[in-house]
């Protein structure tokens, strides 16, 4: 029972991290309609930068955060910039465009890192546990759960309360007619896939005390954050929450029950069986190009 | 308010030319009715104003400026207020937030609404809260209207407004207009099949086929008989 409990908290945070990676993906998607196959690398910009702050100018993850925020979706701003808005009008093109980027992305870290593994200190603050009868949570879990949650809220504040997320979706429902009323389509996409590229970088600073910062970190993350945008329901933040919760807690249940590997392919057939069932997701919400 | 002149314009759809020279000039004030049968190019030329098609050569200007090179929401910020065919509100936003949409071309950053408008449409008023997407399409047509005139335009282009709307909105919708016209002193170009109620309205006719100016003129001068050689089937 105890184990159980234990794996299915442990599962609740890699959940989390999930979210913050889908809900980039998801909302690139939705907005623009391109899949970002580069995504997986933002991740892993996320995790090498907080562990060159780390390393280098001795800042914490925690005061990184902001940091690696901006860095990253800097990075997601230059790439929208100069490849992906060439390429709306070519959106498979876009697929391949951003395997590239990502292939690029990933070899540069190679040449200038190096490939060998890369440890981040976990914030001092955090470094305890807290325990509830036999329920023995770590801090830094607890808050990255916490942490995801407030990222969900804000990406739901940004895309439902704000001016900003007015004028996204009124680009992604018609693009030509936002533009007719002075709304400027090409920087509410720049600014969307560089926001997606920040939650993605932040992921990756969260998750480097818990997974080790290798270049092709991102690449499992970024498969596992596709099924929970699939499952979820391509564009909907509420639908990814959900997925995200779905399979983290799938596969740390199979893993338990079964075995690591045999989970995985219980959780990928159990995924296969319901997109079978429902092709669009748990939460499908009208999409358009 | 503004007057918009048009040289030897072509607009293209991929390589082909759906405007072929057409020339016109809109003074300040003045209300333009285009007509021609389907597929001479109408809703084209308006578009071309907003820069939505593929390409446009030529001369377009708007006041002093010319506009051939700027952006579409650069030349909506000008001023121009676009009522496409077929309406295209945004269905999933509330009545509200379709009018707010329309101050985003405002240059003077304000968010409000415009009271004439409820005085216009009172319905729009009465439906602010609901879904756009869930009204009729009279009232989906004064919403875009609505939409248009919360942005503050300088002039107004319509295309084809009362196309498939109820009888009794069509008579709203078209007081509105001359109302617009002649109280509020907007520029207006409209495309329109409904020939009677353009001759009415307008100052005067711009007359397409086949992606160029046939004949132009004032709309008292638009006789019968022309009606019949260029508009009947």
């Amino acid at each position: 029972m105890d184990v159980i409990a234990n794996q299915l908290f442990a599962g609740l945070s890699m959940a989390s991290i999930l979210l913050m990676i889908a809900l980039g993906l998801a909302i690139i998607y939705g907005a623009m309609g391109v899949i970002n196959l580069a995504h997986g690398e933002f991740v892993m910009l996320g995790a090498y930068a907080t562990w060159a702050l780390q390393t280098y100018a001795g800042i914490g993850i925690l005061p990184a955060l902001p940091l690696v925020f901006i860095s990253v979706a800097a990075v997601g701003w230059i790439v929208e910039k100069v490849v992906v808005q060439n390429l709306y009008h070519r959106p498979l093109d876009t697929i391949l465009a951003t395997w590239g980027i990502g292939i690029i992305l990933q070899q540069a870290v190679r040449l200038g890192v190096g490939a060998e593994s890369r440890f981040v200190k976990g914030p001092a603050l955090l470094s305890g546990n807290t325990e509830i009868g036999p329920l023995i949570m770590s801090n830094y879990r607890l808050f990255v759960i916490v942490f995801s949650m407030a990222v969900l809220a804000a990406t739901w504040v940004l895309m439902t309360r704000t001016e900003f997320g007015m004028k996204l979706r009124a680009v992604i429902q018609n693009r030509a007619i936002s533009e007719c009323y002075g709304i400027e389509a090409k920087r509410v996409y720049s600014i969307t896939f560089a926001y997606g590229a920040g939650l993605a970088g932040i992921a990756g600073a969260l998750i480097t005390p818990l997974f080790s910062t290798i270049p092709t970190m991102g690449t499992g993350l970024v498969v596992d954050a596709f099924l929970v945008v699939i499952v979820g329901g391509l564009g909907s933040l509420i639908g990814s929450a959900a997925a995200s919760v779905l399979i983290g807690e799938a596969t740390a249940i199979f893993s338990i029950v079964i075995n690591d590997t045999l989970g995985r392919i219980a959780v990928l057939a159990g995924i296969i069986l319901l997109i079978r069932f429902r092709p669009r997701g748990l939460f499908p919400t009208e999409t358009r190009r | 308010m503004e007057n918009l002149k048009a040289r030897d314009l072509y607009s293209y759809y991929g390589t082909s030319p759906v405007l072929q020279g057409v020339s016109f000039d809109l003074q300040q004030g003045e209300f333009l009715a285009v007509l021609g049968r389907n597929g001479v190019g109408k809703t084209t030329l308006l578009k071309s104003i907003m820069g939505l098609t593929d390409r446009c050569d030529g001369g377009l200007a708007f006041g002093e400026r010319e506009i051939l090179g700027l952006s579409t929401p650069q030349r909506s910020r000008l001023g121009i207020g676009y009522i496409p065919q077929g309406r295209e509100i945004i269905p999933q936003f509330t009545v509200r937030e379709n009018i707010v949409m329309g101050t985003f071309a405002r240059t003077d950053g304000s968010r409000d609404i415009p009271d004439y408008l409820f005085d216009m449409f009172p319905i729009l008023k009465e439906f602010i809260s609901r879904r756009a997407g869930d009204l009729s399409g009279g009232q989906q047509q004064q919403l875009a209207i609505a939409r248009a005139l919360a942005m503050d335009p300088k002039i107004l282009i319509l295309d084809e407004p009362t196309e498939g709307i109820q009888p009794n909105i069509v008579k709203q919708i078209e007081d509105a207009i001359v109302w617009l016209n002649q109280e509020r002193g907007l520029g207006i170009i409209l495309v329109e099949q409904n020939v009677p109620f353009a001759r009415s309205a307008s100052d005067r006719f711009l007359l397409l086929d086949k992606g160029r100016v046939v004949l132009t003129g004032k709309s008292d001068e638009l006789t019968d008989d022309l009606v019949e050689k260029h508009l009947t089937f």
